[in-house]
């Protein structure tokens, strides 16, 4: 032991000695993949000789003594390093922050970013380092030009809409095509961890994604996983532990104001002013005592929870010259704000590659991940007698006499009309138990072969299994099993899988600097895909009361299953593609390439099964020409232009054909046992074809100051066409629609992305910052024949509920459409009957009993549009609202200050609109003993501060007390009577509000320890951290947050109803790497 | 690795390249998995069976005899009326003839029926040219020509239904594939020739169905399935609206040419039903709904149930709201949205036993069975009554809204009063006529059917008077099953019956005496009475469904009321002004408000099929 300790101090001081000795140092520079890095100035420190280094990366330099040598490039951060005894000086730069270099996925091929002729928006580790968060999805949320990541609520599963550059489909899924490691999978990045990301490339115009074909219609996202490299095995950790608190609440209604309000409603029906009495008192004075009542926050007890989440990721990798692997391990806990909710998720992923000669790389890779999401949530996508938001604004404010927080209030009116029942909500949240569990499994392969010097062939093998669980249980109480199973427990088990064969072999060939000028690079490719998806439903009721759920789920023979299930679907879709694609450059001034995709597919008719989808483009380096040999700001500038069609086939199989299906939506009883019917289940269209795209762009690149500053302006107008529309056929046909590829839109926009360092190590302190910026105009250009705009089904609401969204000629997709808010009637609209006390409207004025049956002082008013001298809904109603915001962006800068590191991040979102349907529910009396908004205090009230009333209805004329008594209680109403009638959730102005907000989505302070204390831990990194994620929304919107659209359809967007209110989280976190 | 491996790994890429590249026809070719196409629909006779399970079940659920065609299109009438509550563009516009084309009740039923209409054009197309169906064994060809012979029957149905409702359509006895590309846009085609095209089709199913007592010589069981009592009935129905009076396009009103032969084609369907021996009363009117029809009894031993709707599924896909929405409440579950007419209440003999069958003057509590009385503006229709349903029971607590219910399209009772206004109109009233009516009567009363009886028969009367009992009878017997209106528009009494029922209600409500109609036989003496009761006390522990003195009620329905409440009873409003004041509250002010003649026979065509056809012209004076 002794001879070991005195050997090592051997080691450590003789070095001491050897100082001021001159020497020769050699050594390779690499950058962070190993690769060689030629051209770096290597320099002496304080002395002005100096060397770079060659080709392969190496250089050479005397020394003398022992100074410091400095390694500097364009493109990397420069490194200073101690001699020290060595004669051997390895390096590894890690990259600028300058992008130029930095090298794109653009479809099986990978190019430098400054040789891009296409638009294409990237992320990178680096940026989603600063975002602990679990969904890569939500990670690209305002960071990336031309692509809008909407969050569709706040619940820790909530569906993600991708947009990139706005969508080009009406009716059709919008979704972009997800290639992960070259492998195109479903929703890809819903399987994958943030910590596992090496960067996100999405492609936006057709220069780029035509090579996908009839795969690109909606922009490609191209996500490389992280890999292994050549080195020591590094063991990382990553991890965090956060809290969530929920972002706002609505204010509803104070007890006494509760009451106040129910005895006015109670007011002119003897049966409800009966139960009034009842429940609260004869005597209006003896309602002054809910003045003082114990205030029960129902949303604070439902949604109010403190979250706790936490993420621990580990990884694994190194390698040597031949082989290097990534091994990574990501665990999410989330337990959200919401009772009873919360997300669990493992994910296993492992990357290696095998150099098994110098001329042929294996690549293989895996990975596997399993999602539970407990819970319910808020919103039901079963309709809004499910939803459960209500019952957290509208329940009483208090308690009843002996009512436990978990009882249900005795005077709940348990039969209200349309399934609008009140359930406590503690007691609602217990009685739904839901678990949502998602394996994902992905295994691929490539191996690429240098045939010849020019020549690579490559194949790819890919494999992709999903399988998708979706537990439900609604106990005796829920109101799904109240209406749905006469008040007995109902299990809904639900299964989708999806399996995925995909294989693409690819054969490139490049010529680099024929006669010096000319480069060629020649691509050509095959491709199959094949996807067999298998659903399966199974609905069971009438399990005896207090079964739980876990007995329910593995007794279903305790219930009996619903007609027409268990229902089974299963489909198979195969595509065969041939592309090729051509780069050229001529002294790397002038760029061009072409693209074509011949795609066949499974989903479309003989004669239309495939399709052609070209593309060309071009660029002109003019900082490469002689005039801007001067321009020494600029250096590099570059403009593009590009022109390509693409498609969209994200559409159902076997449309083409008439099918018919005995999937139990259509059955029979006979001697009352029901037979399945076979029914066919469209009108045939045989002639349907792909939907097709024409994407323009022009595009500017520019790097200026000493590359400090990068900049990318891209001006796009698409449009497509023969879009895939349900066109109202005659409906004595026995359809109300037959799939048409009729219909034709347009989105024309700018996309802005600058990224600049404002400071670099003055004083140790460096400030950059990435902005981006993005214009979209959506249009409908066309619909059916003899089709100026159609309605889609109301997106909420109860039986008989108007429709709330046109899609109509020269509007954006998703308008929203309703009657126009006109504030509400005053006394000044009525003429009063002295003798018999009725009120009854002027001559002139415009009526709207059509809607509310009853037209009296204060009730609501909305605008006769027509001019016919009354309000009703087929003439009265226009668009009301945009959901496409004018522009979206963000900001995020970063900072670091010796070993500090800071990032603010800021996203933000202008002139759109938000139709906030839970405003409408939620100010209107519809049910019994229900509360409301605060904002319904300030109502036009009926009845004094004595308790008298002051005005009533028989039959459908209005009655009063004299209009000064009126008046003098009114004089300071902001607001209408609250609606109980028909009309009480018809979509109006009102509703409709300004979606614009700025997010200070997310801040985030660091440190990392100095690497030399890090040593003796064995450690090379350790960063601390802090980061709030959520902080603060500058918005007008009323809600809980601007950021919404709870409705999966396109149709739809913008939508606020029963969403699962956002939460703002602070998170403690660690890097680590041994 | 050598390269040889390497050879071998190029040979087997390419050599796999070009198999994909020579079997990519095929690749590209995916047939349905879980859909299938039609040659696997018509393959044999159990996936046969499925296809027409598709067609029958358009009959029912939300959108058709569940409750919108049963009991939102057949209010208000001379028998019933909807619900109270304000205008409401929905069911209570349909029901005061003040609905317009953008009323949101009316696209949907208008699409499933012509849904069914399309199904069973499907099967009408395929059935006969299936290879079991020339080649099958002897089994296998008689149940495919019953199935071919329900699909026209099923097809006349919902056109009949449609027609009824919303007179001249389109045309469309062929499957949509065949003609939606060539006639984008049809246009409305006369009734008459599509009520042509029916009764050919109805003779033709004749033929290839079997009498119900037959089903099981073909392999078939017995259920609901139509048989050929059904076939002749419905004949014998669309024949009768062919001869009668509708609305036409132009705006008049008059009955089709020849109407005659189309009574002597009712008269001979009923007549070939009558002398089948196949279908016949059950003796108890009361049996037949409260234990049969309420009871979701199976077996039907008369065979008087000829036609039912099923009702399945508890969900408004294929149930039936039958018991929800209308007939009396229970522990206050339930819409009541039905309400019996006074003047119709006191058109009943006080023996009759079907008016506590049709009238139920009650609501049920908690219990499930303790009664209590309704004021006489809300009485219950009765014939569906969830506190009647067995088989299983409905829990009084249970808030379901779908009882299982069967709609009753055809009963036996209708096709005798069918016979007997048939042969009336051809041959005046014969013995055959009076025999035919006075079964159904005898029955009604409790009497033994087939054994004459003076104290119920009708006799001598003339054609017109036998014509205006059969009108009274027809509501009697037929009460709250939706053919009331229908049957009042083919003889063109609809407007006179609202009207006169208009002025009844006015004087009930103001107690002077009502007055007989003049399109109908009239009311019992002592129902056309002043004193009939103002007041009527309900034993407040009682449990009968009965009207009678000692049954529901303390007092007589017929005589001045005790001016006191009597101990053991409470007190409900019977005759009153309530019966009339202004708003929709009470019988008269919501009744029938918005019937203007010349418009409101006819319901207007849905504004969205309109949207989607604008060929497809609207109803007059909408």
């Amino acid at each position: 032991m002794n001879k070991l300790l005195l050997f090592l101090s051997v080691l450590f001081f003789i070095p001491v000695a050897l100082i001021a000795q001159t020497k020769t140092i050699t050594g390779k520079v690499t950058d962070d993949t190993g690769a060689p890095v030629a051209g770096v100035n290597v320099t002496v420190k304080g002395a002005k000789k100096g060397t770079q280094t060659d080709k392969d990366g190496n250089y050479s330099i005397t020394v003398t003594g022992n100074p410091e040598i400095v390694f500097t490039s364009v493109s990397y951060t420069s490194k200073t390093l101690v001699v020290g005894n060595n004669v051997v000086l390895n390096v590894q730069l890690e990259k600028a922050v300058s992008t130029l270099d930095d090298v794109v996925v653009i479809g099986y091929q990978t190019v430098k970013r400054k040789d891009l002729l296409a638009s294409v928006s990237s992320v990178g580790a680096k940026d989603l380092k600063d975002i602990p968060i679990n969904s890569a999805a939500e990670a690209l949320n305002g960071r990336l030009s031309g692509v809008t990541a909407t969050t569709a609520e706040g619940s820790p599963d909530a569906q993600i809409n991708i947009r990139v550059r706005g969508g080009m489909s009406i009716t059709g899924d919008n979704t972009p095509l997800y290639i992960v490691d070259g492998i195109q999978v479903e929703n890809g990045l819903s399987a994958l961890s943030p910590q596992n990301i090496q960067s996100i490339d999405v492609l936006k115009d057709a220069a780029a994604t035509a090579i996908y074909g009839a795969r690109g219609g909606n922009g490609v996202i191209i996500i490389t996983t992280k890999s292994g490299k050549p080195g020591k095995l590094k063991l990382s950790y990553n991890g965090y532990v956060g809290v969530k608190f929920l972002a706002k609440k609505l204010k509803v209604m104070s007890p006494y104001d509760f009451i106040y309000y129910q005895s006015e409603r109670s007011r002119g029906s003897s049966t409800d002013s009966t139960t009034f009495t009842n429940d609260y008192g004869t005597t209006w004075d003896t309602l002054s005592v809910y003045q003082n009542v114990d205030v029960v926050d129902w949303q604070k007890e439902v949604f109010g929870n403190t979250g706790f989440m936490q993420t621990h990721n580990l990884s694994a990798s190194g390698g040597n010259r031949k082989i290097t692997y990534d091994f990574g391990y990501t665990y999410n806990d989330d337990k959200a704000v919401v009772l009873n909710s919360s997300y669990k998720r493992h994910l296993l992923n492992l990357k290696a590659d095998y150099k098994i000669t110098n001329n042929i790389k294996l690549a293989v890779g895996t990975r596997y991940t399993h999602t539970d999401v407990y819970g319910a949530g808020v919103s039901s996508d079963q309709g809004t007698s499910y939803n459960r938001l209500r019952n957290a604004v509208k329940y009483k404010p208090f308690l009843s006499p002996n009512q436990n927080i978990e009882d249900q209030d005795p005077y709940a009116d348990p039969s209200a009309g349309n399934g609008l029942i009140l359930v406590n909500p503690i007691l609602l949240v217990n009685s739904e138990y839901r678990k949502k569990t998602t394996n994902v499994f992905n295994v691929y392969a490539n191996v690429s072969w240098k045939i010849l010097k020019n020549l690579t062939f490559k194949t790819t093998v890919g494999y992709d299994f999903s399988k998708r669980m979706d537990r439900q249980f609604s106990d005796s109480l829920a109101p799904y099993a109240v209406t749905q199973g006469g008040a007995k427990p109902i299990v809904r088990l639900d299964s989708v899988k999806a399996k995925t064969f995909t294989n693409s072999n690819v054969l490139t060939y490049s010529l680099k600097g024929i006669r010096k000028n000319h480069d060629i690079d020649i691509l050509v490719g095959e491709e199959t895909y094949d996807l067999k998806t298998e659903s399966r439903s199974s609905l069971y009721g009438s399990f005896p009361n207090f079964t739980s759920y876990n007995t329910a789920f593995k007794n279903l023979d305790m219930g009996t299953a619903f007609n027409g299930y268990p229902r089974l679907g299963k489909t198979r879709y195969t595509s065969l593609s041939f592309f090729g694609r051509i780069n050229y450059s001529y002294k790397d001034k002038y760029l061009l390439s072409a693209n074509v995709r011949e795609d066949g597919a499974s989903k479309f008719g003989p004669g239309n099964k495939w399709g052609t989808f070209p593309s060309v483009s071009a660029a002109w380096r003019i900082s490469r020409e002689k005039f801007m040999g001067h321009v020494n700001f600029i250096n590099d500038l570059k403009l593009r232009v590009g022109y390509g069609k693409i498609g969209n086939n994200r559409i159902q199989d076997y449309l083409y054909l008439t099918t018919y299906s005995n999937n139990g939506n259509i059955y029979y009883g006979l001697n009352n046992n029901s037979i399945n019917g076979y029914y066919p289940t469209s009108l045939v269209n045989s002639d349907l074809k792909w939907e097709a795209t024409v994407n323009r762009n022009l595009g500017l690149d520019i790097t200026m100051l000493n590359r400090r500053i990068d900049m990318s302006v891209d001006y796009y107008y698409n449009t497509s066409s023969d879009l895939l529309l349900n066109v109202p056929v005659a409906s004595t046909y026995g359809y109300s629609s037959q799939l048409q590829n009729v219909g034709k839109t347009s989105n024309k926009g700018l996309d802005l992305q600058l990224n600049a360092i404002i400071l670099q190590k003055k004083n140790n302190f460096t400030w950059s910052a990435n902005f981006n910026m993005s214009f979209n105009k959506n249009k409908i250009e066309q619909l059916g024949i003899n089709q100026q705009y159609f309605y889609p089904a109301a997106s909420w609401g109860v039986s008989g509920q108007p429709t709330d969204y046109i899609e109509q000629i020269g509007q954006p997709v998703g308008a929203m459409y309703g009657l126009v808010n006109d504030g509400f009637y005053t006394l000044n609209d009525f003429d009063y009957n002295t003798t018999t006390g009725a009120y009854t409207l002027k001559a002139g004025v415009v009526s709207d009993a059509a809607i509310i049956t009853v037209v009296q002082p204060g009730s609501v008013k909305f605008k006769d549009l027509d001019g016919d001298g009354f309000v009703d809904l087929n003439n009265d109603r226009k668009i009301i609202g945009n959901p496409t915001p004018k522009f979206t962006g963000g900001l995020n800068q970063q900072f670091t200050y010796k070993n500090w590191d800071m990032s603010l991040f800021v996203n933000f979102c202008y002139g759109n609109d938000i139709y906030n349907a839970n405003k409408i529910e939620l100010s209107n009396a519809y049910t019994n003993n229900a509360n409301m908004l605060d904002i319904m205090s300030g109502r036009w009230k009926i009845v004094d501060a004595n308790g008298q009333t002051t005005q009533w209805v028989t039959g459908t004329t209005a009655y009063g007390v004299s209009p000064d008594k009126i008046a003098a209680l009114n004089a300071n109403a902001t607001i209408w009577q609250p609606i109980k009638s028909a009309g009480a959730f018809y979509p109006s102005s009102w509703a409709i509000e300004d979606g614009s907000f700025i997010r200070l989505n997310n801040i985030t302070v660091g440190y990392s320890f100095p690497v030399n204390k890090l040593t003796r831990l064995h450690m090379s990194k350790l960063r601390l951290y802090v980061t709030a994620n959520n902080l603060a929304v500058l918005t007008s919107y009323s809600g809980y947050d601007p950021e919404v659209s709870v409705r999966n359809s396109g149709l739809t967007p913008g939508l606020d109803y029963s969403a699962y209110p956002k939460s703002r989280s602070f998170i403690f976190g660690i890097n680590a790497s041994f | 690795m050598n390269s040889k491996i390497l050879n071998r790994f190029t040979l087997l890429m390419l050599t796999g390249l070009l198999f994909l590249l020579a079997s990519c026809k095929k690749y590209l070719d995916q047939k349905p998995i879980t859909e299938v196409g039609s040659e696997m629909v018509f393959s044999d006779v159990a996936s046969t069976q499925q296809a027409i399970a598709g067609v029958y079940s358009r009959l029912v659920g939300d959108q058709g005899f569940g409750i919108r065609l049963s009991l939102y299109y057949t209010v208000d009438n001379d028998e019933t009326q909807g619900p109270t509550g304000g205008g409401d563009n929905d069911r209570r516009d349909i029901a005061r003839y003040t609905a317009t084309s953008g009323n949101a009740q009316l696209e949907k039923p208008f699409n499933q029926l012509f849904q069914g209409i399309e199904y069973a054009n499907i099967c009408i197309d395929n059935i006969p040219k299936m290879n079991l169906y020339s080649k099958g064994t002897e089994q296998e060809k008689k149940q495919l020509q019953r199935m071919y012979g329900e699909a026209l029957t099923l097809r006349a149905q919902f056109y009949l239904e449609a027609i009824m409702i919303w007179g001249d359509l389109p045309q469309h006895f062929q499957p949509a594939y065949a003609q939606a590309a060539s006639n984008p846009f049809p246009s409305r085609v006369d009734r008459d020739t599509l009520y042509g095209q029916l009764l050919a089709d109805l003779k033709t199913a004749e033929d290839l169905v079997p009498w119900r007592n037959e089903v099981g010589s073909i392999g078939d069981q017995t259920d609901e399935r139509i048989t050929k009592g059904v076939v002749k009935g419905l004949r014998a129905r669309v024949a009768l609206f062919r001869g009668g009076y509708s609305l036409r396009q132009d705006g008049t009103i008059k009955r089709g040419s020849n109407y005659l032969s189309y009574y002597q084609i009712a008269r001979d369907e009923c007549n070939d039903i009558i002398t089948s021996g196949q279908h016949g009363l059950n003796p108890s009117y009361k049996s037949l709904w409260k234990d049969q029809v309420c009871g979701h009894t199976v077996a039907d031993p008369d065979g008087e149930l000829m036609f039912q709707a099923s009702a399945i599924g508890l969900t408004g896909a294929e149930d039936t709201k039958l018991g929800y929405y209308n007939g009396p409440t229970v522990n206050s579950k339930g819409n009541k949205s039905i309400n019996i007419l006074p003047t119709y209440f006191y058109l009943f003999d006080s023996t009759d036993l079907r008016r506590d069958v049709t009238c139920a003057a009650y609501s049920v509590g908690a219990n499930g069975s303790q009664k209590t009385g309704t004021a006489i503006t809300a009485i219950c229709d009765g014939k569906y009554r969830r506190d009647w349903a067995t088989n299983p029971t409905i829990d009084p607590t249970s808030s379901v809204q779908y009882l299982g219910f069967k709609w009753q399209i055809l009963r036996y009772a209708d096709v005798l009063l069918m016979y007997a206004e048939a042969e009336n109109e051809i041959n005046g009233p014969t013995a055959s006529a009076y025999n035919a009516i006075n079964m159904v009567r005898r029955r009604g009363f409790g009497k033994s059917i087939n054994s004459p009886d003076a104290t119920v028969d009708l006799s001598g009367l003339s054609k017109t008077t036998f014509f205006s009992a059969l009108v009274r009878e027809r509501s009697l017997e037929l009460g709250g099953e939706g053919v009331r209106k229908f049957d009042l528009l083919r003889w063109n009494l609809l407007g006179t019956a609202l009207a006169e029922t208009k002025v009844n209600l006015a004087n009930m409500s103001t107690l002077t005496a009502i007055s007989d109609p003049s399109y109908m036989a009239g009311f019992p003496s002592y129902s056309k009475s002043t004193i009939l009761p103002i007041a009527m006390y309900y034993y407040s522990n009682t449990a009968s469904d009965n009207n009678n003195i000692g049954g529901l009620w303390y007092n007589s329905l017929y005589k001045t009321a005790p001016t006191s409440t009597p101990s053991g009873t409470k007190k409900v409003v019977w005759l009153s002004s309530a019966i009339a004041t202004a708003g929709t509250s009470s019988p008269l002010g919501r009744y029938a408000t918005g019937f203007t003649t010349g418009k409101s026979e006819l319901m207007p065509i849905p504004q969205p099929a309109r949207d989607a056809n604008f060929n497809l012209s609207q109803n007059p004076n909408y």
